[in-house]
């Protein structure tokens, strides 16, 4: 018995030499840490496994995706890996990560890495461009969009509402209430928050921030403006309004499942949610998607890019390969169309793929024309404590809505506790 | 040869001191420390803080809300976990021929993971045509709702917790002294009086034991909220510990961090303090 474990102790031993003999091959590994969810993530093992027959077979270099989980948690441990070598050589993130990597001393711009992004459209260069310069390079692109069940927005004679006063009416008439006075089929689901917010005030007067230093993005924010600027008051009365009708189910999880169940006639969501919608309705009604309502006359900024960008953390050639081949036209057009994300690259809308995709799934234009008709100014927000933060929003909404809260005292509550964060972020900064 | 068993025990206790060392009293420590330090969120110490750290944890609305909300789930949870595991545990408390099947289901629940656990709850009690909806003809937004919410979270805190208790319990009925009660018999005692009575008050040290554990247990949740409802609808169902889950991992606020680990020690020691002390008091 002893002399086994000796042997077996030798053998664990003198592994690692044979590992480190194994690997020695002159390929270079590129490790990508995704936060692409169910099968975005087999097109992206497609895409990387196409690297490697090709391009990557030809200059040595190995493309290994990494599934981490959400963008958030890839964040997480993105954190958690900074200062030891299992930091990734690039990572799939979205604008929640902006913050952290600005203030990251191991992200290579992409700058740095010398990558040409004069393909990639304006408002995603904006979204990720700090006072470092552009932090990630924009991969998929997406807008919020208003998701209605268009054969009962057909039946009821409506169409989607341009403003929220529209929203108003069209509600009355989608709406259904049971005998007991639950929801047989509730107008419009789900709770704003930060992302929700960014555009119904980003679009205000055209163009309005929800904090100073463009949303953050030319420097640590240390004021917010929707407050005194009435942007969040503004769409917080009209917003009562549309819940005052009694119609709008003002709940924050599972919203999705209402509306692909036909218990709910509306709900706002990312367009890069459309493929995977459209599959849970099967057919059941015509999902219909129309830009994000206005919140008054004045709001004609449009809709905030989100969508995601690839980190960097290694300043090394194979990874300037790799990056350059994943804003290559047909990676862009093979994973918008697998997924329903715009392309970022505006060389992915000439390509033939990608035009015969869009005439045959029209819904997926919509996201596209919200993006390049909006202001380019408008940005998502750079905020410390994004979560907390997001949190907090949809408290202070549902206390508008239920509570009775008066619409100054949440922008009161709403303002203390956002400079409250900058101010700890400050701190300890 | 007393010498020597005495240097074996020290060897074998070992492991366990030194994983705790290493693992629960020196982060502790260095987290007590740094709660009065100004901290960055790569760990770089940038300057004493005296007491700010704790002040802005206390002003936080958000910290507030979760201490109320930690406290409901406490009062929730706590007697009505005690309740249901005491009910199984005195139901099957004798052994018989068939006692092993109710043994076996009553334990089962141990063998699978926390995570799975959340996931089957979030399942069956998702959206207003969940499953369990149909089943009880009920119309709650469970997960949705407030209310809903806690009551789930309560639902599987007492199915996470269920196996473990029940095993002591039931083991402590069976340990039990028979003399006792058998003399209980022959006074002619019976039924409830002799259970209320006499077993009861038998079992009263391991009683005690699964309400710390649910107590601990009920402080310290904060895995099944991440998964079930993300301490939402409108932050009805975060925690002390979830809260804590964002500021630490999600914020990467070291202040906070630091000064609400040093309070939540603080806080779980008194109350181990005061088990101890009625422990010895018998």
């Amino acid at each position: 018995m002893r002399k086994a474990i000796i042997i077996l102790l030798a053998l664990l031993a003198i592994a690692p030499v044979f590992a480190q003999g194994a690997a020695e091959k002159e390929t270079t590994t590129v490790t990508v840490w995704s936060s692409a969810q169910g099968s975005n993530q087999t097109v992206f093992d497609e895409i990387a496994q196409t690297f490697n027959d090709t391009i990557g077979k030809e200059k040595g270099i190995n493309f290994e995706a990494v599934y981490q989980g959400k963008a958030s948690d890839v964040l997480t441990k993105v954190n958690a890996a900074s200062g030891t070598d299992s930091l990734p050589d690039i990572a799939m993130m979205d604008a929640t990560a902006a913050t952290d990597m600005n203030s990251s001393e191991y992200l290579v711009t992409v700058d740095k890495l010398g990558i040409d992004t004069s393909d990639i459209i304006d408002c995603a260069i904006a979204s990720y461009s700090s006072e470092k310069g552009l932090l990630g390079l924009p991969f998929n692109a997406s807008a919020l969009l208003y998701y209605y069940n268009k054969t009962l927005y057909d039946a009821a004679g409506v169409t989607a509402p341009r403003t929220l006063d529209d929203m108003v009416q069209v509600a009355k008439k989608t709406g259904k209430l049971n005998a007991d006075g639950s929801f047989e089929v509730a107008a419009f689901v789900g709770v704003p928050a930060t992302f929700e917010l960014s555009t119904f005030i980003g679009a205000q007067n055209g163009l309005s921030y929800l904090v100073n230093n463009r949303n953050g993005h030319d420097a640590r924010p240390t004021e917010v403006l929707f407050g005194k600027e009435g942007t969040y008051a503004a769409f917080l009365e009209k917003w009562k309004a549309v819940y005052d009708t009694g119609y709008m189910n003002a709940i924050s999880s599972g919203t999705t499942a209402e509306f692909t169940s036909g218990r709910a006639a509306a709900l706002l969501a990312s367009s890069s949610n459309l493929a995977s919608i459209i599959k849970a309705v099967a057919g059941e009604f015509e999902v219909g998607v129309a830009a994000v309502p206005m919140v008054n006359e004045q709001a004609t900024g449009g809709t905030v890019i989100s969508g995601g960008a690839l980190f960097s953390f290694t300043d090394s050639a194979a990874v300037k390969t790799v990056l350059e081949y994943l804003i290559s036209p047909e990676v862009q057009a093979k994973w918008s169309e697998a997924t329903g994300y715009v392309p970022v690259t505006t060389t992915a809308y000439e390509t033939e793929q990608y035009k015969a995709f869009l005439s045959e799934n029209p819904q997926y234009q919509v996201a596209l024309d919200s993006l390049l008709n909006s202001n380019a100014g408008l940005a998502n927000v750079w905020v410390p404590s994004a979560y907390s933060i997001y949190y907090s929003f949809q408290a202070n909404i549902v206390d508008v809505l239920k509570e009775a809260k008066t619409i100054p005292a949440a922008v009161d509550e709403m303002v203390a506790t956002i400079e409250a964060a900058f101010e700890a972020y400050a701190s300890q900064n | 040869m007393k010498r020597r068993n005495e240097s074996k025990a020290y060897l074998y206790l070992a492991p366990a001191v030194i994983l705790a060392a290493l693992f629960c009293w020196y982060p502790a420590i260095i987290g007590f420390v740094q709660s009065f330090l100004t901290v960055n969120a790569s760990g770089k110490v940038l300057g004493f803080a005296g007491l700010s750290n704790y002040r802005s944890l206390f002003a936080d609305k958000a910290f507030q809300n979760s201490l109320k909300v930690s406290l409901r789930f406490i009062v929730l949870f706590v007697p009505a976990n005690t309740f249901v595991t005491l009910l199984a545990a005195s139901m099957t408390r004798r052994k018989s021929r068939f006692s092993a099947i109710p043994e076996y289901v009553f334990f089962a629940p141990v063998a699978v993971s926390l995570s799975a656990y959340s996931l089957i709850m979030k399942d069956l009690f998702r959206g207003n045509a969940s499953v369990i909806n149909k089943i009880t003809g009920l119309k709650m937004g469970w997960i949705t709702e407030p209310a809903g919410a806690m009551a789930t979270l309560v639902i599987l805190g007492i199915f996470l917790d269920f196996g473990i208790d029940y095993i002591l319990l039931m083991c402590a009925f069976r340990s039990s002294d028979k003399s006792v009660l058998e003399a209980a018999r022959m006074d002619g005692a019976g039924g409830w009086r002799l259970f209320l009575q006499i077993e009861l008050p038998l079992i009263r040290e391991t009683t005690l034991v699964t309400i710390f554990l649910a107590l601990k247990d009920a402080i310290l949740i904060s895995a099944p909220i991440i998964i079930l409802t993300e301490g939402g609808p409108y932050r009805s169902t975060e925690t002390v510990m979830f809260y804590y889950y964002l500021e630490a991992f999600k914020s990467g606020n070291r202040g906070v961090q630091n000064a609400l680990s040093a309070l939540v020690i603080v806080i779980a020691a008194i109350f181990m303090a005061l088990y101890n002390s009625r422990r010895r008091a018998r």
